[in-house]
This record gives structure tokens, sequence and C-alpha cells, in this order.
């Protein structure tokens, strides 16, 4: 569903990304973990066809982002790490906008729409501009718009920030729901117990390298401290 | 040092590193190539001022009797100008650096009492809204003393009371801001805005009114020459601080030490004054004002949510961006007062042509009918470069830190900026078409020209308004607290430099196939057989260059853009 080969991206001499290689399948929650400056956004950026990289594929339900990059977005709910939205927008007609982009059929747009609002909690906003809406509304809405046209793929970076303890559940439970339906979702966040709880598979990056993958438990052996916690493995993992 | 000046010069601390540390960063050397073109065609611009300068006022000067009168006169309108410049653009940049800065919240949760945080952003915002208006007045300036062969007194009187005018207006927008968003509540800062726009076109026709530029050229509506010199001393009135700064530059230009220092005496004790009142009304109303701004507004309508008119027939994605761009400007409140200025201008453009003495001119009637209206095409397209500068070439940069949004987005940046031209070139066209028929309906022009002019704005609007989409794609800023300020950048300078050369070969090659019509008109004959290849050929290379005008701009900023990330 996801495949990415050899992926590289440099800035200048800086390699921020090094080679890359991951594949995940269909219905799989990735969890993508490492340190402040890892390379976590620029992999997730490149990814979501945000930025090109410097060389390597990514393939998204077997589409080439290089080759055909608007098929390969059509397939992808995009979530950001910081909510930047058309201000001036109301979310309806935020939802709208999304919804013409991705070609959501006009028919059936109102009740998908109202349906995602609802699930996240601004319907009642639905009307006024997103510039008076909190950051954890604006998150919601980035996150209802992600799911309107229903993308066969999820890539999301730090999902639960500026969400309360509440929506935070919700987006767990969401997360899982969906992948159980076949969605496949990639996922980069600090919150290791949220990896923890939610992904299927973590990926560890260190300095532009994906140094360790598995399940919690594949990763706790890989650091040799079968008895501690995730924490503590991405701890020991990412200082050697 | 007193803990009141050092708490100011701590808040003003980043503003001064934010000078310096662009030169550790890594852009450093490219940063520098673009400020050094900027720097060099700003320098030229200068120069080019002192230039036009110079010989205008040699020439008044060498006039017997009315020279020093007209000498002063333009001093006086360029004072009041100056002032008015300067009043306009502290209104905006108080506003922006008082209440809308993002830092704000930071700088408000530190420490320090709202005073001081309101004097420190005062004085950033001085010199945001002054230097350039000092800048380039300056070189009109030193004309003027180099002309009148005055002393150094001279030089040092201008430039200090230059910046008394920058202080006062400052303190007067600043306390102007102030009240407004203490009266308005900050959930309506449309309100506010549209205040602003209102006044600045209101302040914009009384200053054009009071210069009466046409009476200048034209003494015969004065019923005697005494009339008419009387009406160019007629003083200012002593009320208005452009007219001590007038006074005081006037006495120090004919050796007045005494009587100048005075009239600058009664300037800076102005600015000890407003800055007192400024204050004093910080303390009262600043934060609250801040405050107010910081909630988040309350709607008395809401938005309900309605497909956008005449767009049906689109496909979605082109649908999607039509209806965000449209909705975005016209609820974006600062687009406001910037449209009424643009119609501000076009009466002025018009209202221009038809006060022309053209009867009077010592030329035939006829020949200057299609003189001006040739000139006026090339006029009316530079208006054309300045109103795309302001509205198409920011069209990118717009979309700010949403931009990625469209890069993630399921359509070819190309798609994108082809939406964005055609949203920009439909309003852009008529304006110019309507600037271009209405005052040659004022010239009489004759049809020939009439369908020349209207056919030469008609070919060369797709290509400016593509050179503006094109290089605001190429050199976009999507960090900008305010994107329309992006033209001022490198790549507004480009943007301008090419619609002026554009422009440029235009008008050459057009001029000598007009001439050779109209003279064949005229002299009732036709034209020879190199004329008529002279005229096919210079009309064919204005076509290819205006097709060539609105493809490869475009070109350029998909490429450029498609490799920039957010």
């Amino acid at each position: 569903m996801i495949r990415l080969e050899n992926l590289t991206k440099k800035y200048g001499e800086f390699t921020a990304v090094s080679n890359l290689s991951l594949t995940i399948p269909k219905g799989e929650i990735f969890g993508f973990i490492g340190p402040n400056g890892a390379g976590k956004t620029t992999t997730i950026k490149m990814m979501g066809g945000i930025m090109d990289p410097t060389s390597g594929s990514i393939d998204i339900c077997g589409i080439s982002m290089k080759d055909e990059p608007e098929k390969a977005k059509r397939n992808i709910g995009f979530i950001p790490d910081r909510p930047f939205l058309y201000e001036k927008l109301t979310g309806n007609e935020f939802l709208r906008f999304i919804g013409n982009l991705y070609g959501v059929d006009n028919r059936s747009f109102a009740a998908r729409a109202e349906e995602k609002l609802n699930m996240f909690s601004i319907l009642a906003w639905a009307d006024e501009l997103i510039e008076s809406y909190s950051h954890g509304m604006k998150q919601r809405l980035i996150m209802a718009a992600a799911l309107l046209h229903d993308p066969e793929v999820i890539i999301v970076d730090e999902p639960m920030v500026g969400l309360d303890p509440v929506a935070v559940r919700m987006v767990k439970d969401l997360f899982k729901h969906l992948s159980g339906q076949g969605l496949t979702i990639f996922m980069s966040t600090h919150t290791l117990k949220v990896a923890e709880d939610v992904c299927d598979r973590i990926g560890i990056i260190n300095k532009g390298v994906m140094i360790a993958t598995g399940t919690t438990d594949d990763l706790k052996k890989i650091s040799l401290l079968a008895d501690a916690d995730l924490e503590d493995a991405f701890i020991k993992l990412t200082s050697l | 040092m007193p803990g009141f000046l050092k708490d100011i010069l701590i808040l003003l601390r980043p503003r001064f590193l934010s000078f310096k540390n662009p030169l550790l960063s890594a852009n450093s050397k490219k940063d520098f190539y673009r400020n050094l073109v900027l720097g060099t065609a700003g320098f030229f611009f200068w120069i080019g001022i002192f230039i036009i300068s110079f010989r205008t006022l040699k020439y008044f000067r060498r006039i017997e009797g009315l020279g020093d009168i007209l000498i002063f006169k333009l001093l006086s309108m360029l004072v009041l100008t100056s002032f008015s410049f300067l009043i306009f653009s502290s209104i905006l940049t108080a506003l922006s650096k008082l209440y809308l800065s993002r830092d704000l919240a930071l700088v408000h949760s530190m420490p320090v009492s709202g005073n001081r945080i309101f004097v420190a952003r005062w004085i950033e915002s001085t010199a945001d809204s002054s230097w350039m208006v000092i800048i380039y007045t300056l070189p009109v300036f030193v004309a003027l003393g180099i002309v009148n062969e005055a002393g150094f007194f001279f030089y040092l009187n201008t430039a200090l009371v230059l910046l008394s005018l920058s202080f006062i207006s400052s303190g007067i927008s600043s306390i102007l801001v102030m009240a407004a968003v203490f009266i308005i509540p900050a959930g309506r800062m449309k309100s506010i805005l549209l205040f602003f726009g209102f006044t600045l076109f209101l302040i914009l026709f009384l200053v054009f009114r009071l210069l009466k530029p046409e009476q200048l050229v034209d003494p015969d509506v004065f019923s005697t020459v005494v009339v008419y010199l009387d009406t160019l001393k007629a003083p200012s009135s002593p009320l208005i601080p452009s007219t001590w700064v007038y006074d005081s530059i006037k006495e120090s230009l004919s050796g007045s030490v005494q009587s100048s220092l005075f009239h600058s005496g009664l300037s800076w004790s102005f600015v000890a004054v407003i800055l007192f009142i400024n204050i004093l009304m910080a303390d009262m109303i600043y934060f609250k004002g801040f405050s107010k701004t910081q909630t988040a507004s309350f709607r008395v309508f809401k938005y309900k949510y309605s497909d956008f008119p005449f767009t049906g027939f689109l496909p979605g994605a082109s649908r999607a961006f039509v209806g965000k761009e449209i909705k975005t400007f016209f609820r974006d409140q600062a687009q406001w007062s910037q449209l009424l200025l643009i119609g501000a201008l076009v009466i002025i453009y018009i209202y221009n042509f038809s006060v022309l003495p053209l009867e009077k001119a010592p030329i035939k009637t006829i020949y200057l009918q299609n003189l001006l209206s040739f000139l006026n095409m090339g006029l009316c397209l530079f208006v054309l470069t300045a109103v795309a500068g302001r509205f198409a070439y920011p069209a990118v940069s717009s979309e700010r830190e949403a931009f990625w949004l469209v890069k993630a987005s399921p359509v070819k940046i190309k798609t994108v900026l082809w939406i964005k031209f055609f949203i920009y070139f439909f309003p852009l066209l008529i304006l110019s078409e309507i600037l271009i028929v209405a005052t040659n309906i004022i010239l009489k022009v004759d049809a020939f020209m009439m369908i020349l002019s209207f056919i030469t704005v008609f070919l060369m609007v797709p290509g400016i308004v593509s050179i503006g989409i094109g290089f605001g794609a190429a050199y976009p800023d999507f960090k900008s607290e305010n994107p329309a300020q992006s033209v001022t950048s490198f790549g507004g300078l480009l943007f301008m430099m090419l619609c002026a050369g554009y422009i440029m070969a235009v008008i050459i090659l057009e001029a000598g196939p007009v001439y050779s019509i109209f003279m064949a008109a005229v002299h009732q004959r036709s034209m020879t057989i190199l004329e008529w290849i002279w005229t096919v050929v210079s009309f064919s290379m204005v076509v290819v260059i205006s097709i060539l005008a609105i493809f490869l701009p475009m070109r350029f900023g998909e490429k450029e853009l498609s490799q920039i990330s957010p």
C-alpha cells in the first residue's frame, strides 16, 4: 500500500533522510518516531507529495508519486503537524473546497461533511470563519477534511498536538477502526504512549537513517531491554 | 541607564538583531546579491529623482519674478504630500505593529509595562513607515539646497525637521489607531480597516484638491496676474504640522537661522506633546485594545454555505480554487482599502484628462489629442502594472502557510497558477479598458487611435498579469504577515522591470507605424509599401511579444514553485 525505496533527501551538504526503504501493507498503522530533527517531517512531506526527494521512490497504492503525483495524492489524506488553513473560509466552505479538489460527489458531499464535522465535534462551528477556531479545532477540521474523500492512505504528522484528552481518545479509536476497515495509516509522533497503544509496527529514525523497525516487543528486544517500556527502548536506540 | 530606556532598548533588540543575523545565515550570499541588486536599483532611482528635481528647480530659478514663488509652491506641495503619505503609511504600520503582529502575545507575556511595549513598538512603527518617504524626498531637498546655494544649516535643519514630521505623523496615526481599536470592538476589524480605507480615500481626495495642480499651469483662469501670483503665494494653515516644516525649510533656505529655528522648535515641541499624549493614551487604553484583539471575533451574520455562482461549469479543482480565491479576497479587509484607493486613482486619472487645456496648447489640437492618446496607452499600462503588482503578484504569496494544501492536493501547480491568472485577468482587463476608453473619449481621439489603444491594452493585459503571477510564484513569500508587500521584494523588482521593458518595447514598436498611418490620414495620402511592411512587421512583433509574455512567465513560475516546499 505504501512503498518507500531508498528515499533520500539532501539540503545542500546535509542529508536529512538517507536511503529509507519501507513497505507498509494495507490496513497497517505504522508509527514513525525519532528525536527532533531526525527527518520525520521531511519524510512525511515527501510522502505527501509536498517535497521532492533527492533520490529514491514513493509508491502509494501502487502509484508512483514521481510519475503520477496527482493520481497518487488522490488516495492520500494528509494531516500536517501545524494546522495552517485558509482563515477567511468557514469550516463548511473549507470542506467543500477539499471535496471539490478530491472529486467528492456533489450529491453526497453535504451528508459526508456533516458526518465528519459531527465526528470531530465541530458541527456547531461549521459556518464560522476558521480564523475564529482554536488550535485544536483547526486540527480537528484538518482531520475531518483528510477523511472526507475516503482515502486509502492516511499520512499524519503529530496527530495529537493541540487535541484535548477526549479528542485524543477519539482519534486513537478512529484510527484503529479505520485500519480495521483496510485503511493504511502512516503516523509520525513524539507521544510514545500513542505509538504503543495504536501502532501495529513502529519505525525509529535517527539522523535521517531508519535504525529499527518492528512491533513494540521487537524494539525492546533490539534494544536489549526486554523488561523496559517503549520510552526506554527509544532512548537507548537513539543514543547509540 | 534609566529603567524605562533600558526596557525599550531590550524590546527593540530583536529588531536590531534581525538586521544583523541574516549575514550569518546560510543564504547570506544569495541575500547579499539580492540586496545589492535592490540597493543599486534604489540608488539609481534616488539619483533619477535628484536629476529631475535639480533640472526643474534650476529652470524655475531662471524665471524672473515667478521663479522663487514656483519653487516655494513646489516645496509646500512636497511637504504636504509627504505628510499625507507618512500619515497613511503609519496608520497601517501602527495597526500592524501595535495590535496584529504575531510576536505581540509573547511580548505582552513579559514582565514589562504596557507603555514601554507601546513606546518600543511605536518607535519601530515610525521607522518602518517613514524611512522610504524620507529617503526618496531627500534628493529633492538636496537639489533645492544646491540650486539655492544653501549653507550647511539648511541640510542639517531639513534632515531634523523631516524627522520631526515622521514622529508627528506616526504620533497622530497611533492616536487614531488606538482610539479606533478601543471604540470599535476588535472582532470588527473589518469596520476598522474600512474606516481607514475611507479616511485614506478622503485625505487623498482633499490633498489632491488642495494642491490645485491644474491652476499652476493655467494663469488664464485668474482674472489678473496679481490674483494668480497671490494664489501661488497663499500660505497653508498654521495649524497643520507640515506648515511648520515648510516654514522652517523655507526660512533656512533664505538664511534666516533664527526664524527657521523657531519653526523647527514648533515642530519638535509638538513631537514632545504628541508623544506625551500617546504615552498617556497607551497607559489608559492600549492594553485594553490589544486584549480585545485577542478575543475570537463575534459575527452578527453567519456565512451560510453556498456554492460560488457562475462556476458550475468548471471542473471540480478549478471550481474549488475560484470559490476559495474570491471568497478569501473579499473577506480580507486589508483588500478593501486598496480597492477604494484604486477607485480614487481611477477617478483622479480620468479627471486629469478632463482638465487638460488642449485648446490653449501651441501644437494643433488634433496632433496633441492623438499624441496624448498614444502616450496615455503607456501610462495606462504602467498604472495597470502598479495595480497588478498589488494584486496579481502577491496572489501566490497570499496562500501563506496554507500553501501545503496546494502542494498536497491532487492538482497540478500549473492549473493553480492559471486559475489565479484568470481570476485577476478579467477585473484588470476591465479596469484598463475603462481607463483607456474613458480617457480617449475625453480626448475626442479618432476611431483609429481608439481601436489601436483598445486592442493594444487587450493584448498586453494578459502579459502583465502573467508576469505578475509567474514572478510572484517564482519568488513567493509565504511567511509574510502582509503578502501584499511581497511586491517590494527582489521578485517584485524583477516583475516591475520586466513589465516596464515590455510596455516600452510595445510602445516603441507601435510608435513608428502609428505615426505613418496618422500622417497619411492627415495628408489624405495612401501609405508607401515600405510603410506597410514596417507596420505589419511591427504589429506582428507586438503580437508575438505579447504571446511570449503570457506563456513564458507562467512556465517560469510553475517550474520554480514546483521546487518550493512549504
